[in-house]
């Protein structure tokens, strides 16, 4: 864990990065939720795009050499998925002043997770022989554990949105837990690694969606939700 | 004589390292061999004579998981096992 502690502080780009990102969406919020709306829509675009050429520039350096070459290819997979979800929710939000849930954009955000989830079993592939059943059972557990709120939700709600909104609503949280299952197995096997910092912050991020994507199911199921709402940030 | 066979099973060690390592990718066995040179001053072939090295660098890369590297070595040399410079060093790569 020294390792990974030192390799964060290391990296004081990615946190200027995620500092601002985040400082830019809570004072938008400050301004009401119009300019709310369209710095988080804006910022998205930004975000997405930089994690489309940082997937690029990853994947040209394997040029398919190896499983990571693959994996890599993958991880572009998900990031231009999300960034057309990303565009999408945009031009429906900020050009046709619809409701851009449920739409088009869904289709990009859900199909990033099979991506996502083929990056991880290409990136563990040349490791697969110290995956145990065992471990596979222990990281469902906790998967499983994290979708119970957002299971609570789906089945307890008086809300008057569709079958079909509250269903794919609940997609999200599901998607995220099965993406956390390699997340978790990558941290064992990588454990005291320089490559364990890479699945540390996979693993961060995927828990930060998964509550994001219940409170993005919270909100909406209630009606509160608004682009640039707090668990956006 | 020795020499030669010294300097075969020496050829032999790095390929196999090497095969292993492309095999999971480029960026992988260059990040190898950079971790190897700055923390040793040592290249893959010399790896043969000290295989110790070896043994930190890719524990330092992959932690746990190290011992699949290893195991997938072993098994690239599993032919030459009976000669026993190599014997040793797939046992010192793998404590």
């Amino acid at each position: 864990m020294q390792n990974n502690f030192e390799k964060l502080q290391e990296q004081k780009s990615l946190f200027i990065c995620l500092l601002i990102t985040g400082v830019t969406i809570t004072l938008a919020t400050f301004f009401g939720k119009e300019v709310a709306k369209v710095v988080t829509d804006f910022t998205y675009i930004i975000v997405t795009a930089s994690f489309v050429v940082l997937s690029i520039i990853i994947s040209s350096r394997f040029r398919k050499t190896g499983s990571h070459g693959k994996a890599w290819m993958l991880f572009l997979g998900t990031a231009v998925s999300w960034c057309m979800a990303e565009t999408t929710w945009t031009i429906y939000e900020l050009v046709y002043h619809t409701n851009p849930f449920p739409s088009l954009a869904d289709v990009f955000y859900i199909s990033g997770y099979p991506f996502l989830f083929l990056f991880s079993i290409y990136y563990l592939k040349p490791f697969n022989k110290l995956i145990s059943r065992k471990m596979i059972l222990i990281t469902s557990l906790i998967a499983v554990s994290v979708l119970i709120p957002s299971l609570y939700m789906t089945m307890d709600n008086n809300s008057a949105e569709s079958k079909f909104t509250i269903a794919l609503g609940a997609t999200y949280p599901v998607a995220d837990s099965i993406i956390l299952v390699p997340a978790l197995i990558g941290i064992f096997l990588f454990f005291r690694g320089e490559v364990n910092f890479l699945w540390t912050l996979l693993l961060i991020g995927i828990l930060l969606e998964v509550t994001a994507d219940t409170g993005f199911q919270y909100f909406t199921l209630n009606n509160l939700y608004y682009t640039g709402h707090p668990t956006d940030i | 004589m020795n020499v030669d066979q010294d300097q075969l099973r020496k050829a032999m060690v790095s390929l196999a390292v090497e095969k292993v390592l492309l095999g999971i990718g480029k960026p992988i066995y260059n990040n190898v061999i950079k971790q190897l040179s700055k923390d040793y001053n040592c290249y893959l072939p010399e790896c043969y004579e000290h295989p110790e090295y070896l043994n930190k660098v890719l524990k330092k890369i992959f932690g746990n998981a190290h011992v699949t590297i290893v195991d997938s070595i072993k098994k690239e040399l599993d032919e030459c096992m009976t000669q026993k410079p190599i014997a040793h060093f797939v046992t010192a790569i793998s404590e």
